[in-house]
């Protein structure tokens, strides 16, 4: 049996104009696309200019001057975010320009911002001087002062100070190469991983060695002195294995790319996750490639990972696609019951607004209210409510507590276990085992649940108290979550019914906390015979 | 809405791209034809095993799985199976003419209960699908067709199989194409050094997959017991210059360190070696996790040259010393050649019935520096692996952004640059 998801259908007219955050060239070719999608667009760009500054690209320029005089686009540049409000489809934002506060209402919003570049000079225990430059200065200089590098034996150093990524190692090849066209240049590359995953990087890497640069492939960070002018690099060579030294005229020092520093500050204006690395898109394989936990909200370009332009631009497509979905023509139809507050039992604990990872839950007056467009029906909400006021509208909770009361009456075979499933996981795995005709238990009695999330303490406690001698609560993997923590919340009350069990005097072995991904149908199996091993022992 | 208005999109290849692209598409009320040239849909991408550990590390395997239960749960996609294209006409729009092989399991009578499968006296013959999302799960290998004539006559008990059928034609006019037609993994036998295929216990990346992903765990070969001792080779058959192949396949290092910590994260006990050239990044997390990586793996800077065999069914390997250069032998109980990405079969053929360039490589060209979609022919896009090495998550973005472009163009819109 499954829960109903056919419940009635509401339409609701929502907001189609789109925020697009970032005036950066993913900024502005978002907004160009979108524009032309039929969508308008408020730009907003905290700098005073459009794009890259003398972008040498023609190609660029002219999409820069397009987003300028697109009727469809109005941009505010000088403009910062200062705060949001509102829920998918009917965001509210307030903008600030000079001194000027006003509010924008959008539908969707879209975050394109850059990145930082940080010298590694210091990691290196030097100072950057007329010897030693930096990945930029050197790539200005071959883009304007190719005369004062003529002739010089330069050295680069790149991977050492950080592990690197494609983007360092495509900006150094290139300034080999370019390097290489200088009369008298002679190149050196001090490497540790060439970071070659990127289309067209080893053929690259493989032309500028062709053309004479000479690499060593390090392991160890080389010592680094200044002496008489001269730079001097002293470490062990790879193949020959010995101490080598060599003097260069100039060094160049690599550089990191890390996120923009404003992000964090839009992560909490907007309540979208930052990841590990303070890039707007938690690592979660549900929201790749431009989603974020919050629907509407979507991101592009280096505002989620380090990338080249023509990755930023897939990422474009992709979230004008996305909003294509989301705004369609202005009316969306959504399931009118798909989690609901009872008015009556709400006390505005705000457990609820706490713990709702898509921000779905505001307030109206003295009520919590949930946005049915933000909400993805993950029922942590309902199960984390103290008042129980929360219920899902196809997996509410009387329908689990027939389903627990059916599977547990209804055990043909012993030991009977229950196991609580995610349906994006767990459910999935099982229905593998099965089609690969997996041996199962016969008492094996699956409960599909829309999230973890949605499995209450109580849920598990009247399992064992109707009957079951075993319950599994069975999830996805840490950060695989679909609402990033329901799986979480899951545990936490896993752990919890096992310090009652205790109480109770039954075994905590009998209750278990596994997690699983939807592929995984051998595991599944594993798991569930194991568990049915451990209750025949345990009797 | 009036069916007669629907544009009509064919993608080629039901690999991860061909199924995103086609999902989005039918997002956007295009009716959508993918032609899938084997018997099952998923490609190499629904082959691949779950690599978390205590907690997911973004293989993205399982968002394969979920693309293709999206997909073969929309009746607006059309799946033509076992499919190959004849040649395509240009008049306007395209008109493709389909080689269709027989459908020889009624898709809507098989059960997939496994009967035929599982009693089949021909090894090899009755194929079964990688995921449960593949309908039917079960398929027949043309070829072997003679060899199971008997025994397929009454072995189905909803009379599902029937070999007799014949192959047919049809033709399909579509206003616009997109190639997903995948890649080829290098096949490890050309590196004829390492024993593939002549020494049981060395084994691909790709064998290594599918293992985990059937068996949960990754037996040795030759005995079935735990191995305690395993290998990885990196770069078998990528940035080779001797083969040609002057490029990274961007997907070995991050399939090598996760199931490298699958397998340590199964049994600690078990020591790992890698053997590589650069290590390449996983993801945003990288940094975090390949300091995890370090304190499991033990990183060889070297590419053996040779593996050859010892008793036991073990393998020794050598490489040299990193401090003084001086030859060291280790043995191992299972040794993983972590194969790359090589050109599809197909490219060669595609490029002339689509008449798209191929680039230096064999892969299908883009033409424009900033679309990794488009090719040399105008109205025929191309998404996946069948344009270059990407990784699955990378993959579905290509799709979303051809399905985009397909958009775009299918609307007379002129691309913005």
């Amino acid at each position: 049996m499954t829960y109903k998801t056919d419940t009635d259908i509401n339409e609701i007219s929502i907001n189609t104009d789109v925020l697009v955050i970032g005036g950066g060239l993913t900024g502005v070719k978002s907004a160009c696309e979108i524009a032309s999608s039929g969508y308008k667009v408020i730009l907003a760009e905290k700098g005073t200019e459009l794009g890259l500054k003398n972008s040498e690209d023609q190609d660029l320029r002219d999409l820069i001057k397009k987003a300028a005089s697109d009727s469809n686009i109005d941009v505010f540049t000088g403009t910062n975010i200062v705060s949001s409000a509102g829920t998918p489809g009917d965001y509210s934002i307030w903008l600030l320009k000079k001194d000027e506060l006003f509010e924008k209402k959008v539908g969707s919003i879209v975050v394109a911002t850059d990145s930082s570049i940080k010298v590694l000079d210091g990691e290196y225990g030097l100072s950057l001087s007329d010897k030693i430059l930096s990945q930029s200065q050197i790539e200005s200089i071959l883009a304007s002062d190719k005369e004062k590098i003529k002739g010089k034996n330069i050295a680069i150093l790149a991977g050492f100070a950080q592990e690197g990524n494609p983007i360092v190692t495509q900006r150094v090849l290139n300034s080999v190469l370019a390097m290489e066209k200088i009369t008298g240049c002679t190149v050196f590359v001090y490497i540790n991983n060439i970071k070659v995953a990127s289309s067209g990087l080893e053929r690259l890497c493989k032309e500028g060695r062709d053309k004479g640069a000479i690499y060593f492939k390090l392991t160890d960070t080389p010592e680094i002195t200044e002496t008489d002018g001269k730079i001097k690099v002293t470490f062990i060579d790879p193949v020959l294995r010995n101490r080598l030294e060599a003097e260069h005229d100039l060094i160049v020092i690599e550089e990191q790319i890390t996120a923009d520093p404003i992000n964090k500050k839009l992560a909490e204006l907007l309540r979208i996750d930052l990841d590990s690395q303070d890039f707007l898109q938690k690592e979660n394989v549900h929201m790749f490639p431009v989603r974020t936990n919050r629907e509407g909200i979507f991101v592009a370009g280096l505002s989620r990972r380090v990338c080249n332009l023509a990755n930023a631009w897939v990422d474009v497509d992709n979230v004008v696609l996305e909003i294509k979905k989301f705004l369609g023509n202005g009316t969306k139809k959504i399931p009118a019951d798909k989690a609901v507050i009872d008015a009556e039992k709400c006390t505005i604990c705000l457990t609820c607004y706490r713990c709702c990872p898509h921000g779905a839950i505001f307030w109206e007056g003295d009520k919590a209210v949930i946005s049915p467009i933000a909400c993805q029906g993950c029922g942590i909400c309902a199960s984390e409510c103290p008042m129980n006021a929360i219920q899902l509208g196809g997996c509410n909770d009387s329908f689990i507590s027939d389903e627990i009361k059916a599977k547990t009456e209804s055990a043909a075979s012993k030991p009977n276990i229950i196991a609580f499933c995610c349906e994006n996981s767990a459910y999935e795995a099982g229905l593998m085992a099965e089609s690969f005709k997996m041996q199962i238990p016969e008492g094996l009695n699956i409960i599909k649940v829309p999230c973890a999330g949605k499995i209450d303490l109580d849920f598990i406690m009247s399992s064992f108290a109707q009957g079951a001698d075993g319950v599994l609560v069975m999830t996805c993997h840490t950060g695989n979550c679909k609402s990033e923590k329901g799986n979480i919340f899951a545990g936490w009350r896993v752990a919890e019914a096992q310090s009652k069990l205790d109480v109770i005097g039954l075994e905590k072995e009998r209750l278990a906390f596994v997690t699983l991904a939807s592929n995984m149908g051998k595991d599944f199996c594993r798991i569930v015979n194991e568990m049915e091993e451990r209750l025949k022992k345990l009797g | 809405m009036n069916i007669e208005l629907k544009k009509k999109v064919m993608v080629v290849g039901g690999g991860i791209a061909g199924l995103t692209a086609a999902w989005e598409l039918s997002k956007m009320n295009v009716d959508v034809h993918i032609v899938e040239k084997t018997c099952f849909l998923g490609g190499h991408a629904v082959k691949l095993c779950c690599k978390a550990t205590e907690e997911c590390q973004q293989c993205s395997a399982c968002s394969a799985e979920k693309m293709l239960k999206n997909v073969v749960n929309e009746p607006e996609i059309n799946i033509h199976l076992s499919t190959e294209i004849e040649a395509i006409n240009r008049n306007g729009n395209f008109q493709i003419s389909l080689n269709k092989s027989p459908e020889y399991i009624d898709s809507r009578l098989c059960t997939n209960c496994g009967a035929c499968f599982e009693k089949c006296p021909e090894q090899g013959a009755i194929l079964q699908g990688f995921s449960k999302n593949n309908s039917p799960l079960y398929g027949i290998l043309e070829e072997k067709i003679s060899l199971i004539k008997d025994f397929c006559k009454d072995i189905c008990p909803e009379g599902a199989i029937s070999l007799d059928k014949k192959g047919s034609s049809e033709n399909l006019d579509v206003d616009a194409v997109i190639l997903a037609a995948g890649f080829q993994p290098f096949d490890p036998e050309i590196e004829g050094t390492y024993g593939y295929n002549k020494f049981d216990n060395v084994i691909s990346g790709m064998d290594l997959e599918e293992a985990l992903r059937q068996n949960g765990c990754a037996p040795r070969p030759s005995d079935g017991k735990k191995p305690e001792k395993i290998a990885f080779i990196q770069c078998v058959g990528s940035r080779d210059e001797r083969l040609g192949n002057l490029w990274c396949s961007q997907v070995c290092c991050p399939y090598a360190l996760r199931m490298a910590e699958v397998l340590k994260n199964q049994e600690p006990e078990t020591k790992i070696f890698m053997f590589y050239m650069d290590i390449q990044n996983t993801g945003n997390k990288f940094p975090i996790f390949y300091e995890k990586c370090k304190s499991d793996i033990e990183f060889i800077r070297n590419i053996p040259i040779d593996i050859i065999p010892v008793e036991n069914n073990r393998v020794k390997i050598r490489y040299l010393n990193d401090n003084d250069g001086s030859a060291i032998i280790e043995e191992f109980d299972l040794v993983v050649l972590s194969i790359g990405i090589t050109p599809g079969e197909d490219n060669n053929k595609l490029s002339k019935i689509f008449d798209v360039a191929l680039d230096k490589d064999g892969f299908i060209s883009n033409d424009n520096k900033l679309s990794k979609s488009s090719t040399s022919n105008r109205g025929i896009f191309v998404a996946g692996t069948a344009g270059g090495p990407k990784n699955i998550a990378d993959s579905m973005a290509n799709a979303g952004q051809a399905a985009c472009e397909v958009l775009n163009y299918l609307e007379g819109k002129e691309p913005i640059q």
